[in-house]
């Protein structure tokens, strides 16, 4: 069994997870694609390692290779996997699936689709403890029958609490006499299927029963496969689990889901937890609860862990180790810390100067030691210039009520999406709406855009309410602000070339002849840093980012004043991230643009946005600027959103590392 | 190249960073590929049907056929209406491959001549279907809310008629003026649910990505935006249904024609034929086989293609 590794012994313990020289290739079309090329990747029992890196760096193929998960044609064509003294390379199919689950356990990166959605969780997690050959109430049987010959054995970790034997725990603790309050918390503390017998014997004996040990050995003989399906998801962090134990995967939220994934990977008690993007696809707030959870749970459990993840700041809080990948390669790998003080490789710089957890911490200690923070943020430097004074949008008492279908007719009920919110945003600067999904920030920003009429309320553009235009104003209006959408994928016409893409705008406003549409063509691609030769492609050739950047070219077509940012940098990776609010900066400060920067993830807004508003069920609950709200923050909810941002227990110094 | 160890690490976890000779940064960030040529969904889809053996077959046979179907007399010098009773149901010989029929007609030159008959009704049912099809289900699907409630149940309303049923009743009502024309229109009056069911569903997943709210934002208006965005993004999996439906309207007006309510004996016909060996099943069965076989091989071919089509626009199918 293994336990807590702590400091010193550090050196003596054999490694858990070796990986040397791995190499593994995909068969495609064009012929053979190596997606790892040579990555040597240490894990020690009980550490927590992080491989980071940007999509299509080979970490998640990497981690796949591990539990010989990998997808299509992918094959693994050299190198080595050490699990626990075994080499995996070549191992027989039967070995690896025993292997999974029950020594390395895998919680995926997209809670929606990795729960079957027509079985009950339950019957999902205990499918996991059967596949794995644990706690099915016969095996627990057999053990127990086994024990009773050896009952001098201390050892009880593999015994769980059962619910009867709960029951008469606290019953023997209620006949030793023991006072109310002391047999409430231990009713509180023995958890059934998760708390085991050496466990249970600490609990009873600090409520004071002298025999503590002897009613443990006694009472706690095993749990049925129901009660540890109910341990196991209240050991994730869900109460009540017993319930939400017999509930089916759409009554969860995607928190929810990740809990009950994390309770399935952990469900055989694995060595080693892969854990792919965890959290990328879950809410601000509810990232950083599971992820201490998660943290708590496996060290707890001795469980080792290794992240993937593409956010460098939060790999440096949640692991000690790093490996840097690019290019299906190892570029740097070593101490989080020491990599994040001191990165070597360039690309670890690239990616220490651009991650906006790290820079918003950046700016935070820059702060605290009264530095001027200019150069740190993409925004801000010359917007003072442009600042008039005046609102180019000015938001009053905006509402949006949804009528929702009930399940008969005339049984439907309201839903106020945005509830009577005001802002406004002073010409050339940038306003960040924050929230989390939900928070009815996208639909404030498409009333905004017009594209939603309001229930009450007005949004006014340069003094006009924009709610009352008709016909040949409503579509000068648009002219005057454009959008920007956060799914670069779902932004562009698949069937129109990017020409065609940038030009329809002008087109369907009439602007110039053709010949004057394509130079404007062309002036628009450089100023998104595209060559003019993209114009004869079409988006499947992109890449998100420079799907965003076609976007914004087609935003800018028509010279708007106020351009609305739909999450549009979310979706990226944090280089291209940097590189799109850095492209979004400089247009701002060349042509005078303000924008409605809308987002989940404060560690942008920092850098980019003058003024925050913080959104929360469709209410502003906190505005200001940027630096009074992420200093002072007087709302508990917003402080709950900055203690979010990955990093926060980083030490990093306001200096960014030389690139 | 490890670094000298200052702090204590654990075996293999020293601070390591690879030689940057062997690691090189590519580039700027996120530079875009130049080198490949452009490409788009069409051509695409054209790379990957021309590497299939099954489209280059049906190809071949199709092109055949509308070849026949086109110009017959570059085929048969064979006039298909000269019948001498004296040659019923005679053996093949030279200039006769196919042999006679009941009425002493040359049947290779009756299975050339058919040909124009079965394709037209395809081609021409097969275009009116689509383009009811996608009117009505694009209609359906974009507007949606009550318009789309009348029109998905006046979909439903005729697919629930069974299509040869209630051709077989209309062209039964038309004693004359039985054209090709006409069994194209009854035949698409009642076949295009399919296309609309196909057409809905496409322009409901369609509708709702960012690239419409988009156009929306620039003032495009609805039917514009039906027409520009949405329509040509829904086209592949009608295009699919469309040319494997193509073949089962060809079967359609065969077994009209059998049937006797489908094109008139004198128009020569694959359908027409078939029913009139019928009588002589027993005796001479090549007479059933040959147009029989050249509808089934045309049908056939366009089923086939029909399958390579949607294999080579489906949207999961495609990478990068």
């Amino acid at each position: 069994m293994t336990t807590n590794t702590t400091e010193n012994t550090v050196s003596t313990a054999a490694p858990l997870l070796e990986v040397k020289d791995l190499e593994v290739a995909f068969k495609t079309q064009q012929g053979e694609v190596k997606a790892v090329r040579g990555v040597d990747l240490t894990v020690y029992p009980g550490q927590s390692v992080a491989i980071v890196g940007e999509s299509g760096s080979g970490k998640s193929t990497t981690a796949h290779a591990v539990i010989n998960l990998l997808p299509g044609t992918g094959k693994i064509t050299g190198g080595s996997i050490k699990f626990d003294g075994r080499e995996l390379v070549g191992a027989g199919a039967k070995d690896i699936i025993d292997l999974r689950g029950k020594e390395i356990g895998l919680v995926p990166q997209d809670p929606m689709s990795n729960l079957n959605p027509v079985w009950r969780i339950g019957f999902q997690i205990k499918e996991a403890l059967t596949a794995n050959g644990v706690d099915t109430k016969q095996r627990r049987q057999k053990l127990t029958d086994a024990l009773v010959e050896i009952e001098t054995t201390p050892s009880g970790d593999d015994l769980y609490l059962g619910h009867e034997g709960k029951k008469a725990l606290i019953t023997a603790l209620g006949n030793a006499g023991v006072d109310e309050a002391a047999v409430a918390a231990a009713d509180k503390a023995l958890q059934v299927g998760s708390t085991t017998r050496a466990q249970a014997a600490g609990i009873l004996e600090s409520a004071g029963l002298k025999d503590a040990e002897a009613v443990a050995a006694e009472h706690v003989t095993g749990a049925s496969a129901t009660d540890r399906v109910a341990g196991l998801l209240a050991e994730a962090g869900l109460g009540d689990a017993e319930r939400r134990a017999r509930q089916y995967p759409h009554e969860f939220s995607g928190g929810m889901r990740q809990r009950a994934l994390i309770a399935m990977g952990l469900a055989a008690r694995p060595k080693l937890l892969i854990a792919d993007e965890p959290t990328s696809a879950l809410d601000v707030t509810v990232q950083k609860k599971i992820l201490d959870h998660l943290e708590g749970l496996t060290s707890e459990l001795g469980t080792a862990v290794l992240f993937i993840t593409h956010d460098l700041g939060l790999a440096a809080e949640r692991a000690e180790h790093l490996v840097v990948m690019y290019k299906g390669k190892v570029v740097e790998s070593g101490p989080s810390r020491q990599i994040l003080k001191a990165p070597q490789h360039p690309y670890t710089q690239r990616l220490v100067a651009a991650a906006p957890s790290l820079t918003s911490r950046r700016i935070q200690s820059a702060h605290a030691a009264g530095i001027e923070t200019d150069e740190l943020l993409a925004s801000h430097a010359d917007s003072g210039a442009q600042k008039r004074g005046d609102n180019v949008v000015e938001v009053k008492n905006l509402t949006k009520v949804f009528r929702i279908r009930g399940s008969r007719p005339g049984t439907g009920t309201d839903f106020t999406a945005v509830d009577d919110i005001s802002f406004g945003l002073p010409r050339g600067t940038t306003l960040a709406l924050v929230g989390e999904s939900g928070s009815g920030k996208s639909t404030a920003a498409n009333m905004v855009l017009g594209l939603l009429q309001p229930t009450a309320g007005v949004v006014e553009f340069d003094g006009q309410d924009i709610t009352k235009l008709r016909g040949r104003k409503a579509f000068q209006f648009r002219r005057r602000i454009q959008p920007v959408f956060q799914n670069p994928y779902g932004s562009l016409d698949p069937m129109f070339s990017i020409y065609r893409t940038v030009e329809e705008p002008l087109r369907i406003h009439r602007v110039g002849d053709a010949k004057a549409r394509e130079k404007r063509v062309r002036e628009l691609l450089d100023m998104v840093a595209l060559p003019a030769s993209m114009m004869r492609r079409f988006p499947n050739e992109l890449s998100g980012g420079q799907r965003q950047r076609i976007a914004i070219a087609r935003a800018l077509a028509l010279n708007p004043e106020v351009i609305v940012l739909d999450e549009a940098v979310s979706a990226l990776d944090v280089l291209v991230q940097a590189q799109v609010l850095t492209l979004l900066n400089d247009l701002q400060a060349e042509l005078g643009l303000s924008y409605l920067f809308i987002t989940h993830d404060l560690a942008v807004v920092r850098q980019i946005a003058d003024k925050v508003c913080v959104m929360q069920n469709g209410k502003i609950v906190e505005q200001g600027p940027t630096d009074q709200i992420f200093d002072t923050p007087s709302q508990d909810y917003t402080r709950e959103l900055l203690a979010a941002i990955p990093g926060a227990s980083l030490e990093i110094g306001p200096e960014v590392p030389a690139v | 190249m490890p670094d000298a160890p200052q702090t204590t690490y654990r075996p293999g976890q020293a601070h390591f960073f690879a030689d940057l000779d062997q690691t090189p940064l590519l580039g700027a960030v996120d530079a875009p590929d130049e080198t490949s040529a452009p490409t788009s969904l069409w051509k695409d889809a054209w790379l990957q049907m021309r590497s299939r053996p099954l489209f280059w077959v049906s190809a071949v046979l199709i092109v055949l056929v509308i070849m026949v179907a086109v110009f017959p007399q570059l085929f048969s010098r064979t006039d298909p209406s000269f019948c001498d009773l004296s040659r019923s149901v005679g053996d093949p010989r030279a200039g006769h491959w196919f042999g006679f029929d009941f009425q002493g007609c040359d049947v290779y030159a009756r299975v050339i001549y058919g040909a124009r008959a079965s394709v037209s009704v395809g081609v021409l049912t097969t275009i009116g279907v689509t383009i009811l099809g996608v009117l009505i289900g694009s209609a359906a699907g974009y507007y949606g809310k009550w318009f789309d409630i009348v029109l998905s149940r006046v979909t439903d309303i005729f697919f629930a008629v069974p299509l040869l049923l209630a051709a077989i009743l209309v062209m039964s009502v038309f004693s004359t003026h039985r054209t090709v024309v006409l069994v194209a229109i009854v035949l698409a009056v009642f076949g295009w649910p399919q296309i609309a069911r196909i057409t809905r569903g496409a322009v409901l997943s369609v509708k709702n990505n960012e690239f419409v709210t988009a156009a929306q934002s620039l003032g495009i208006s609805k039917p514009g935006i039906l027409m520009r965005h949405i329509i040509p993004n829904a086209m592949a999996p009608v295009i699919a249904t469309a040319t494997v439906s193509l073949g089962v309207f060809i079967v359609a007006e065969a077994t009209l024609s059998f049937l006797g309510v489908g094109l008139p004996a004198s128009v020569v016909s694959w359908g027409g034929d078939i029913s009139r060996a019928q009588s002589v099943i027993r005796t001479a069965p090549q007479l059933l086989l040959y147009p029989g076989g050249a509808l089934g091989l045309t049908v056939l071919s366009f089923i086939m293609m029909g399958d390579v089509v949607r294999d080579a626009l489906d949207p999961k199918a495609r990478t990068r």
